[in-house]
């Protein structure tokens, strides 16, 4: 009896025993993580994307990657714990910068996966949406559009393992901000158009039929969607921005 | 083999192009290496990126109107002409193509749907949208009960003007288009409601309880066809719209454009 409380005692055997619990516990939180995922639907939404075609092509799978990463996550700090009880290294200051530096390792590689991923679909989104438009130059948005994400993507996983982004920081700023400024001054009339667009289908002073004068064109309206109102006269048809509305109010003819 | 391609080799002897009816991927590619060949796809959509595509508006049953529906849209397009030999390859009991004939381009049968699609004010997915909800309708009736149903297509802003309600309009203040998935439960509903439905360019669903007001004059419809067809056909005259009317009597859609009648079909066919 008392061979056996020493041996429990003994450091070897309780790191062992904690690295066949690890490995145990590691597993399971890998199975179960790859339960959970296929049950949310993680794999049809990455269906399609290059991510988890390369993953295909290696027989594997994103989900099968993520859940392994979890369990080499705790299998990880096991052997660590084992490691540190064993005391087989007795580098208290590694200890110390390890166990700080190993769950933002884990964090920095699911944000990179998860951001390969999301870069991804939003290309194949991007790209879905845009199919309608066939000029050649388009094909460019849903490249931009992933090479952003991924970027950010990175910011995030290089700032977790303690790189200083600072520049990279300030470089994304510059491109969001130029992305702002361009944006608002090449669609300012759209949203101006489609601000008054919503009050018109709010409110509907005027409707399909009625005949209205606004500005000098005046005819029928035949259609009113967001940013436009559809006037027609018997030889013309006009297609009014509806900011015009705004500016020149509206006219409503009755004879 | 080869013996077979003597017999059947008339079939595809001196032909000027080949139509393919809703061919999958792999089917169309072996077309392409083929020289000298016209390959004109149709279908009612364009999975396999062919750059010589016809449309078809319905996805046809009865094979002989896909084929001459396919042939209308080919002349239309000039992409065939008159007295061309041609191929039809569609499929008949499966989803593969399994079927081939050879027809001969008669500008002669020309029905206008064409016309009706592609030259109409109002946009084509608007007319489809609306034609397949009248079949829809025609087939199931309301409450098993078949109704009838009049659709004024395009150019709203006219026919408002020639039309007056008849009670308070239900899409009042609504911004309901053909096409939402809500839609054909609700225009379900409101087509035991008398009158028209008006139903602008973009597919807005404008009013419902229209008493069209169209003149008469000069509308050449077939004798038989009800007050229904007549106001129908009249207000395609008076206006740019197309109409599609769904009779009560026989269960026929039929479609009018410039106030003549220009597509007729069964619903139980689809």
């Amino acid at each position: 009896m008392v061979e056996w409380q020493t041996l429990i005692n003994e450091p070897a055997v309780i790191a062992a025993a904690v690295l066949a619990l690890g490995l145990v516990v590691g597993y399971l939180v890998g199975r179960l993580n790859e339960e959970l995922l296929q049950a949310s639907g993680v794999p049809e939404a990455v269906e399609g994307t290059p991510f988890e075609r390369t993953a295909q092509s290696i027989g594997t799978s994103t989900v099968e990657i993520v859940a392994r990463l979890s369990s080499w996550f705790i299998y990880g700090i096991a052997v660590l714990t084992a490691i540190h009880i064993a005391q087989l290294l007795d580098t208290e200051a590694f200890w110390l910068r390890v166990t700080g530096f190993i769950p933002q390792l884990f964090i920095a590689v699911l944000v990179l996966i998860i951001g390969f991923i999301i870069a991804d679909k939003a290309e194949l989104v991007v790209s879905e949406y845009l199919r309608g438009v066939k000029l050649p130059e388009v094909s460019v948005i849903p490249k931009l559009v992933k090479y952003s994400v991924l970027y950010v993507t990175l910011i995030i996983a290089l700032g977790q393992v303690g790189v200083h982004v600072v520049a990279l920081l300030i470089l994304l700023t510059v491109y969001a901000v130029g992305i702002v400024i361009v944006g608002t001054v090449a669609f300012k009339d759209f949203l101006v158009s489609s601000a008054a667009g919503i009050y018109l289908l709010l409110n509907q002073p005027y409707g399909i039929g009625d005949e209205i004068r606004i500005g000098d064109q005046t005819g029928i309206v035949q259609e009113v969607d967001l940013f436009v109102t559809k006037i027609e006269d018997d030889s013309e048809e006009y297609i009014v921005p509806n900011r015009k509305v705004f500016e020149n109010g509206i006219v409503r003819m009755r004879d | 083999m080869a013996g077979l391609d003597d017999v059947f080799g008339d079939l595809y002897a001196s032909i000027d192009a080949v139509l393919l009816f809703s061919p999958s991927g792999s089917y169309y590619e072996r077309f392409s290496d083929v020289d000298d060949l016209d390959v004109i796809v149709v279908g009612t959509e364009n999975p396999v990126n062919a750059d010589v595509f016809v449309e078809l508006p319905l996805a046809f049953d009865d094979i002989k109107e896909r084929i001459k529906f396919g042939l209308e849209g080919a002349i239309e397009q000039d992409l065939i002409e008159d007295g061309d030999q041609l191929v039809c390859a569609t499929s008949l009991y499966g989803d593969e193509i399994d079927t081939v004939s050879r027809v001969r381009a008669d500008a002669e049968t020309h029905t206008g749907i064409y016309d009706l699609f592609v030259k109409s004010r109002a946009e084509p997915e608007v007319i489809k949208a609306v034609l397949e909800l009248a079949i829809e309708l025609g087939k199931k009736g309301q409450k098993g009960k078949p109704v009838g149903a009049l659709f004024v297509v395009g150019d709203a802003g006219k026919v408002m003007n020639k039309s007056r309600p008849l009670s308070y309009n239900p899409f009042e203040k609504s911004h309901v288009h053909v096409g939402d998935p809500i839609v054909n439960v609700m225009l379900k509903e409101f087509s035991r409601l008398d009158g028209a439905f008006v139903i602008s360019d973009a597919g807005k669903i404008v009013s419902a309880y229209r008493y069209l007001e169209p003149s008469a004059e000069g509308v050449d419809i077939p004798k038989g066809l009800g007050a229904r067809h007549m106001a129908g056909g009249a207000i395609t005259r008076d206006t740019n719209a197309i109409t599609i009317v769904l009779s009560e009597s026989d269960g026929l859609v039929r479609a009018f454009k410039a106030g003549e009648l220009i597509l007729e079909v069964d619903p139980e066919a689809y």
